[in-house]
């Protein structure tokens, strides 16, 4: 026995500055285990570091200084999709996200990245989504690539397996040429709002925010598409730029702030994060109070349209799924809106598939930075879809559309909850 | 690279051991508050996959001498599954494939890591159920409800797990594999020879490691139906439980939830609305549909003179409703003090049901006297009772406090002519009360534990033996005030 006969029961308490905002976020897991069997890595690996408490305690522990930053813990952490799964059925109030994005934050000042990741990370984080118009560039580019036959010489010639893109490739959606850039201009005279337009969502699937904007008006709004904004800073805040992601904050809440009524987005991982801003400036004395104003406005485009929809009178019969994106069912707990409006519309049978709130591996960037647990998780979302054939599969996020488009390939159409409603 | 895990690594597949110190460290710790002030790290894991790769880990380990400790779900609140004295952690909970259902014989097959609530889904498209039902069904598995003899919420009419497994696959600490309950047999009952699956279940991994087991399954019952009763004093909570029992009615659940257990409810399912009284009993009925009708009216009406209100609801969403909130409220109480957290210590007593509400009372009075907050719920039927301690883990003081809290209360059961784990097991929580506990008996145990593990390797600081641990339980030093000054202040 090594009982200390003086008994020396410590506190806990975190030694790493650092991690110190979140702790008491570590504090609150009691270790239950229900988390487990939501955790897309979890389920996949049975392994107790890929699950939600296996996290958690890695973290604790890494606070508390009972463990030192080691690659198998970088990469437990970091293979979590952040789709808040574990927070959602969590009893103990446990939330990943905060926790997530302090962690990655903290590890991304440890580390010592290669000179190519380094430059990957300079070329994604600080130039190309800091800047809206750089963004548009890119996606021109891309759009250039796909009209001008280069892409179908780049995929005829195995030249995308060669230099190993051909996976990051064909998640490449058919960009949009025609670009919707928000200048402050206004629909109609309705009940005020304001359209967050995102980045992705803006560009490459333009089309998509243009039809969100005929449905608010449809439902009755008065929308404006505040100039100056820009991207969310989710991208950032989950890849360990806390800093960058709270300057395209600031931007977005000074850009929002000369509007009126409730932000709408139609992305929800936007929407999620938009609801975090007042989360990430809790502690700045400047911000506090300007962020949580704006975060008490933003609303997911369901959460608007629900009870204001004119209703339809007619509609083809078919059968649809719809797949909920993580951070709307998990992070922002909206579920039943979506279902709602769809159930609404003629001819239209919403059908349940097998594993509902299981992520289907987008997540963000994490197609590129996981893509072995993406395309499984990719895969087992796939096959539950089809298991009960439907015609159409319907979701609410850029990601989850992008990742269910190349899994399902031309099987089954995917199209975002605004396009239906647009129909 | 520890020399066990090259060793192992020779034995299972490379992917199936774990040894790097960030993994290894999220096998340190269950649900306990033990473990959380004491966490171990294993020496290595070993994520099992088949009988086989339990059977040439213990073989290996036996002839080495390692302590070998099994894990499932590791939602235990007793520090059940924690190596404590090092070793390798046998994951059990990758094997997780019901095997079989036998529907014309009532029975399913299923490795140990089948998560209690998956099965039930799995079995009820067959109109089949395994009843015992712990609060923690969508956590825990079935292997470590064995292990554990867990009992759940459903335990007052269908007993506890032990009822419900027929025979087991099990690999003993020398490697052998056997099975109990008759080999290939898919009878529904035996008398022949002794009953080795009983001794095993409960045995919490100290004699063998579960690979399979061969569940007894019944119909889902038609109907359920549930009564809620609403108490403005402790002692008649206690004396409606006995009105009813006595009223000629089985229910298939009586909980409690006190005060602070509603507001806990209240704030982590606001919807739910309960009103605030001193206890609240929720009394469950199944069956053929007019038969749990009668039950429920007759609960009602034998409880009404007791009760500040009494209804009963067979509306499905209602009692789901009930339910999901009864199941949670563990973890749930936790919100009710903001920058507290519930401490799994001392959290598993049973009791004489008619000395109930005496115990309650009293766990008030230790509640108040170390100033720490305890909401307590439990299975009034059966006599077992939760407290949940709340504390901020970032106080020495408070920690100190919820052991000796978690001390009291044990020794509170065992005077009340209870015992100090009712379903949870006892791990190394509650091995120092073995003693107190089972007087002679305990050597009997211990007897046999040596004739099964002669070289001690099995899950060795649980139950039988004082665990190794950097304090010693329960805490020596004088009890009254706030003992901060024996403590480090850290």
């Amino acid at each position: 026995l090594n009982a200390d006969p003086n008994l020396t029961l410590r506190a806990f308490r975190p030694t790493n500055a650092s991690l110190e905002a979140e702790y008491n976020n570590m504090l609150a897991c009691i270790r239950c285990g229900l988390c487990l069997t939501s955790c897309p890595t979890y389920v996949l690996t049975m392994h107790e570091a890929e699950g939600p408490r296996g996290r958690v305690g890695m973290a604790r522990a890494l606070a508390e200084g009972h463990l030192e930053v080691t690659p198998d813990l970088v990469e437990h952490e970091l293979n979590c999709l952040v789709c808040d799964a574990c927070s959602a059925v969590c009893p103990a109030g446990v939330h990943m996200d905060p926790l997530q994005v302090e962690l990655r934050a903290a590890l991304a000042a440890s580390g010592r990245p290669s000179f190519v990741q380094r430059l990957v990370r300079w070329f994604v984080f600080a130039w190309l989504f800091m800047a809206i118009s750089r963004l548009r560039l890119v996606v021109r580019a891309i759009w250039v690539y796909e009209r001008s036959g280069l892409q179908w010489l780049a995929r005829r010639s195995g030249l995308l397996r060669i230099v190993g893109l051909a996976e990051i490739e064909a998640v490449l959606p058919r960009v949009d040429g025609h670009f919707l850039v928000p200048r402050d201009e206004r629909s109609g005279d309705g009940a005020p709002a304001a359209f967050f337009a995102g980045c992705i969502m803006s560009t490459a699937l333009a089309e998509i925010d243009r039809a969100t904007w005929r449905v608010l008006q449809r439902a009755g709004y008065g929308s404006c598409n505040p100039a100056r904004q820009g991207c969310c800073g989710a991208l950032h805040a989950h890849s360990g730029d806390l800093e960058r992601a709270k300057e395209l904050a600031k931007r977005n809440i000074v850009a929002f702030e000369r509007s009126e009524g409730a932000i709408v987005v139609n992305s929800a991982g936007c929407g999620a994060m938009l609801k975090d801003y007042a989360h990430h400036f809790r502690h700045d004395p400047e911000w506090s109070s300007r962020a949580a104003e704006f975060s008490a406005r933003v609303r997911d485009l369901s959460e608007v349209v629900v009870d204001r929809l004119p209703p339809l009178t007619e509609g083809t019969p078919r059968k649809v799924v719809y797949q909920d994106a993580c951070h709307l069912l998990h992070a922002q707990r909206i579920s039943r809106q979506p279902r709602e409006i769809l159930k609404r519309i003629p001819g239209l049978e919403l059908v349940e598939i097998a594993e509902a709130g299981l992520c289907c591996g987008s997540a963000g960037v994490y197609n590129v930075t996981n893509p072995t647990q993406s395309r499984q998780l990719q895969r087992r979302k796939v096959d539950s879809i089809l298991a009960v054939s439907p015609d159409l599969v319907v979701t609410a996020n850029p990601g989850c559309l992008l990742q269910l488009r190349a899994g399902l390939g031309d099987r089954v159409p995917v199209k975002h909850i605004a396009e239906v409603l647009d129909e | 690279v520890s020399a066990i895990a090259f060793d192992l690594r020779a034995l299972v597949d490379d992917s199936q051991v774990i040894d790097a110190p960030g993994e290894l460290h999220t096998y340190a710790y269950d649900a306990s508050f033990l473990t959380q002030l004491a966490p171990r790290a294993p020496d290595a894991v070993v994520i099992a996959r088949s009988t086989d790769d339990v059977s040439a880990v213990m073989r290996y380990a036996n002839e080495r001498r390692i302590p070998v400790t099994p894990r499932g779900a590791a939602s235990g609140q007793a520090a059940g599954s924690v190596a404590l004295e090092g070793g390798i952690v046998l994951a059990m909970n990758a094997m997780n494939r019901i095997l079989e259902i036998d529907a014309p014989n009532m029975q399913a097959f299923c490795e140990p890591g089948v998560v209690h609530a998956q099965l039930n889904e799995k079995l009820a498209p067959h109109g089949l159920i395994f009843p015992p039902d712990p609060g923690s069904s969508r956590m825990a598995t079935v292997g470590g409800m064995a292990s554990t003899n867990a009992h759940g919420m459903r335990a007052v009419k269908y007993g506890p797990t032990s009822a419900w497994v027929l025979g087991l696959e099990v690999v003993l600490p020398d490697g052998q594999v056997i099975e109990t309950g008759s080999v290939g047999s898919r009878a529904k009952q035996s008398s022949a020879g002794l009953e080795l699956t009983k001794l095993i279940v409960g045995s919490e991994g100290t004699l063998g490691v579960v690979t399979r087991l061969r569940l007894k399954l019944m119909a889902i019952p038609p109907a359920r139906a549930i009564v809620l009763g609403l108490f403005d004093v402790l002692e008649r909570a206690g004396e409606a439980v006995q009105a009813v029992f006595g009223a000629g009615v089985s229910p298939s659940a009586i909980e409690i939830l006190d005060e602070r257990c509603i507001r806990a409810i209240n704030l982590y399912r606001p919807a739910m609305q309960l009103p605030s009284v001193e206890a609240l009993i929720l009394f469950e009925v199944d069956g053929n549909p007019p038969g749990v009708k009668w039950d429920a009216e007759r609960i009602v009406s034998v409880i009404s003179g007791l009760a500040v209100r009494a209804e009963w609801s067979d509306e499905p969403a209602r009692i789901n409703a009930l339910w999901e909130a009864r199941s949670l409220v563990g973890a749930a109480v936790g919100t009710l003090r903001p920058g507290s957290n519930r401490a799994y210590c001392g959290e598993d007593i049973c009791v004489p049901v008619s000395r109930i509400p005496e115990t309650l009372r009293a766990i008030q009075d230790i509640s108040a006297k170390h100033s720490i907050p305890i909401a307590t719920y439990g299975h009034i039927g059966g006599g077992g009772l939760h407290p949940g301690h709340l504390i901020d883990g970032r106080s020495a003081s408070e920690i100190e406090r919820v052991l000796r809290v978690a001390d009291e209360i044990h020794q509170l059961a065992l005077r009340m002519g209870g015992t100090t784990t009712g379903e949870h097991g006892v791990g190394a929580a509650r091995a120092a009360y073995m003693p107190a506990e089972h007087g002679p008996a305990l050597d009997v145990m211990r007897r046999l534990k040596r004739a099964l593990d002669p070289n001690g390797i099995m899950n060795p600081g649980v139950i039988f033996d004082v665990p190794n641990l950097p304090f010693e339980l329960p805490l020596n030093a004088p009890v009254g005030e706030p003992a901060t000054a024996a403590i480090d202040p850290g």
